[in-house]
């Protein structure tokens, strides 16, 4: 099998980094410190009461979790931004260019090197987390379910992160823009939500805005979390409010919330390489223009 | 091998390169010369894809080179002015990586790089890392990256630049190696004398206009038209350059302190008979020899005398 060469080398120059070294350090440390702080949090609660301290213990996972996909979320863009940007700082990215390597080459290789890096710390994190499988009580299909969703948090922030590396000149301008994407879905997406909740509760006409949560990240985790741990669905209560009824259980309701949302991201993502993979082409266009333009005349 | 014609760059109303027309042979060692800002860099940019022009076409063995990028990626090797480097990347694995990107598998490219760093003289720096080469050496490994594909058409874009003398004579005798074994060579630079010594023809580029071209002996004879002459005078200069101006088929051209610089439109026999007529005028005449141009006197006519620094 033909290894992207952008991601061999990659991984191969960051791994010998001792960034890389220090980064996975830093990373065990905040699971470590968020792990004792839970930990804390739960021997307090139990000094106050009578319930059994294997009942709080199963929340471990979702601060476990919630701090890792943080992390991703946080470091993914920082380093897929530097990805182009950083290329033309060295000034290696011209000579890339004049290779054989195609512009969706290049971009896939950065964001499959982002991927696999995302794995380094979510494979390096496990048996942290797993602490709160083993004593929480949490399946299997919850660690197969957070795994893929760490992946798609992955994927959806690499390509926000390679966008801006592509807009952008400078590694410090792609990650500020990166996280201005990251605060348009979050915020942006929530604002309709929110507007029409106010009109709603101020006795106003409904608007059916919910839908826009579905792209919003907070949603997405906030569904995959709270069911994993309650078996409710956030989704199917927010609906309800607008005042739909479904004859459908809340099961569906979740699961079809999380795949439209889930394709929805990765839409959104390949909209993103896209436009990248467009923007680092520097002949972008030139031949489809220029060939009609002969036929033309 | 590679046709240049009617280019145009245009940046808003600025005219980066204008109507540009060039032909580079099969086996040409090409220099572009010109001062900073004179279009070389943009040209050598559109010519290896990395920049479409405004209008005009660029042919590479007949293939256009900007309808059919991916075809010509294959015929050229390019090397730019800034070296660039990742660290924690060897040699060995320097090669390896832009070998991939050609899709070269592991074995070929192995066999080629190996022979490549041989060539460059690099083959003891296999293990070392990249980032820990002189700029001498990086800038041969990067002709050895560039040539990794077999490349038909080599474009070096400033190559001496910030390089030492000696680094340079390397660079200079591994270009007329490739030269030797078959490779056609774009190269840019500002050292003219090492142009001159390296190219067997040339482009002189000034504000976007390539204002000559060709073999270097044929420029040098277009430009200065093979009919100047230096006249050495001992003593009053005054006689000499009034009788010189007197007569109806020469042209002073300039004079100095102690020479005349002359073109003419003579026969060898007439040439014989001027001098005989300055002698018995009492004029001492201490020499009095053709004009050989060299390339800078040539940059300097064609572009005003903006020579770059260095």
């Amino acid at each position: 099998m033909r290894i992207n060469p952008m991601v061999k080398k990659d991984i191969k120059v960051q791994a010998r980094s001792m960034r890389c070294c220090w980064e996975i350090f830093v990373y065990e440390a905040i699971m470590a410190v968020v792990f004792f702080f839970a930990m804390f949090l739960f021997s307090q609660q139990m000094t106050y009461s009578s319930a059994n301290i294997y009942s709080s213990i199963v929340w471990l996972y979702p601060a476990l979790a919630v701090t890792q996909i943080f992390i991703l979320g946080v470091v993914v863009p920082v380093r897929t931004a530097s990805a182009i940007s950083g290329e033309k700082e060295r000034q290696t990215f011209d000579i890339m260019m004049t290779t054989s390597m195609t512009g969706f080459s290049i971009i896939m290789g950065k964001v499959l090197t982002a991927m696999i890096q995302s794995m380094f710390y979510v494979v390096a994190g496990l048996p942290i987390v797993a602490l709160a499988f083993v004593i929480g009580g949490l399946s299997w299909g919850n660690l197969f379910w957070f795994l893929a969703v760490s992946l798609l948090v992955s994927f959806v922030s690499a390509s926000i992160g390679i966008l801006c590396s592509s807009i952008c000149k400078k590694t410090i301008s792609a990650i500020i823009l990166s996280y201005g994407i990251y605060a348009l879905l979050f915020i942006g997406s929530f604002l309709p939500y929110l507007v029409t909740t106010v009109v709603r509760l101020s006795g106003g006409v409904p608007e059916k805005s919910c839908w826009v949560l579905l792209v919003n990240p907070g949603m997405y985790l906030l569904e995959f979390f709270t069911w994993s741990m309650t078996g409710t669905s956030v989704a199917e209560e927010l609906i309800t409010n607008y005042g739909k009824t479904f004859s459908v259980s809340g099961a569906a309701v979740h699961y079809g919330w999380m795949a439209v949302s889930t394709l929805l991201f990765v839409a959104l993502a390949f909209v993103f390489l896209l436009i990248a993979m467009r923007r680092i082409n520097p002949m972008a266009g030139y031949g489809r223009k220029h060939a009609g333009g002969k036929q033309h005349g | 091998m590679l046709q240049i014609s009617h280019l145009y760059k245009n940046y808003g109303k600025f005219q980066a390169v204008r109507d540009l027309n060039l032909h580079v042979p099969k086996g040409d060692l090409f220099g572009f010369v010109g001062p900073n800002g004179a279009g070389k860099t943009t040209t050598i940019r559109m010519v290896c894809g990395l920049m479409p022009p405004t209008e005009g076409t660029i042919t590479i063995h007949g293939v256009d080179a900007l309808l059919h990028p991916k075809e010509i990626k294959k015929q050229i090797g390019y090397v730019p002015d800034f070296f660039g480097v990742y660290d924690n990347l060897k040699v060995s694995e320097y090669m390896d990586f832009y070998g991939s990107m050609y899709r070269m598998t592991s074995r070929e490219i192995a066999a080629v790089s190996n022979d490549l760093l041989e060539l460059v003289n690099l083959s003891d720096k296999k293990e070392v890392y990249v980032d820990t080469l002189s700029r001498g050496m990086k800038q041969r490994l990067c002709v050895a990256r560039a040539l990794i594909h077999n490349p038909s058409l080599l474009v070096l874009d400033e190559p001496n630049s910030g390089l030492d003398p000696r680094a340079r004579v390397e660079m200079k005798e591994l270009l007329q190696n490739l030269r030797s074994m078959g490779k056609t060579i774009v190269i840019s630079s500002h050292i003219l004398s090492e142009l001159a010594e390296m190219c067997n023809s040339i482009g002189i580029m000034d504000h976007g206009k390539l204002v000559e071209a060709g073999n270097i002996e044929d420029v040098m004879e277009h430009v200065f038209g093979g009919n100047r002459i230096v006249v050495s005078v001992h003593g009053e200069m005054e006689p000499a350059v009034r009788m010189l101006k007197e007569h109806p088929q020469i042209r002073v051209e300039s004079v100095g302190e102690k020479e005349i610089h002359i073109s003419h439109a003579m026969k060898e026999e007439e040439i014989a008979q001027l001098i005989a007529q300055m002698i018995q005028n009492g004029i001492i005449v201490t020499g009095f020899y053709k004009e050989e141009g060299n390339l800078e006197s040539l940059f300097m006519q064609l572009t005003g005398g903006q020579e770059d620094e260095n």
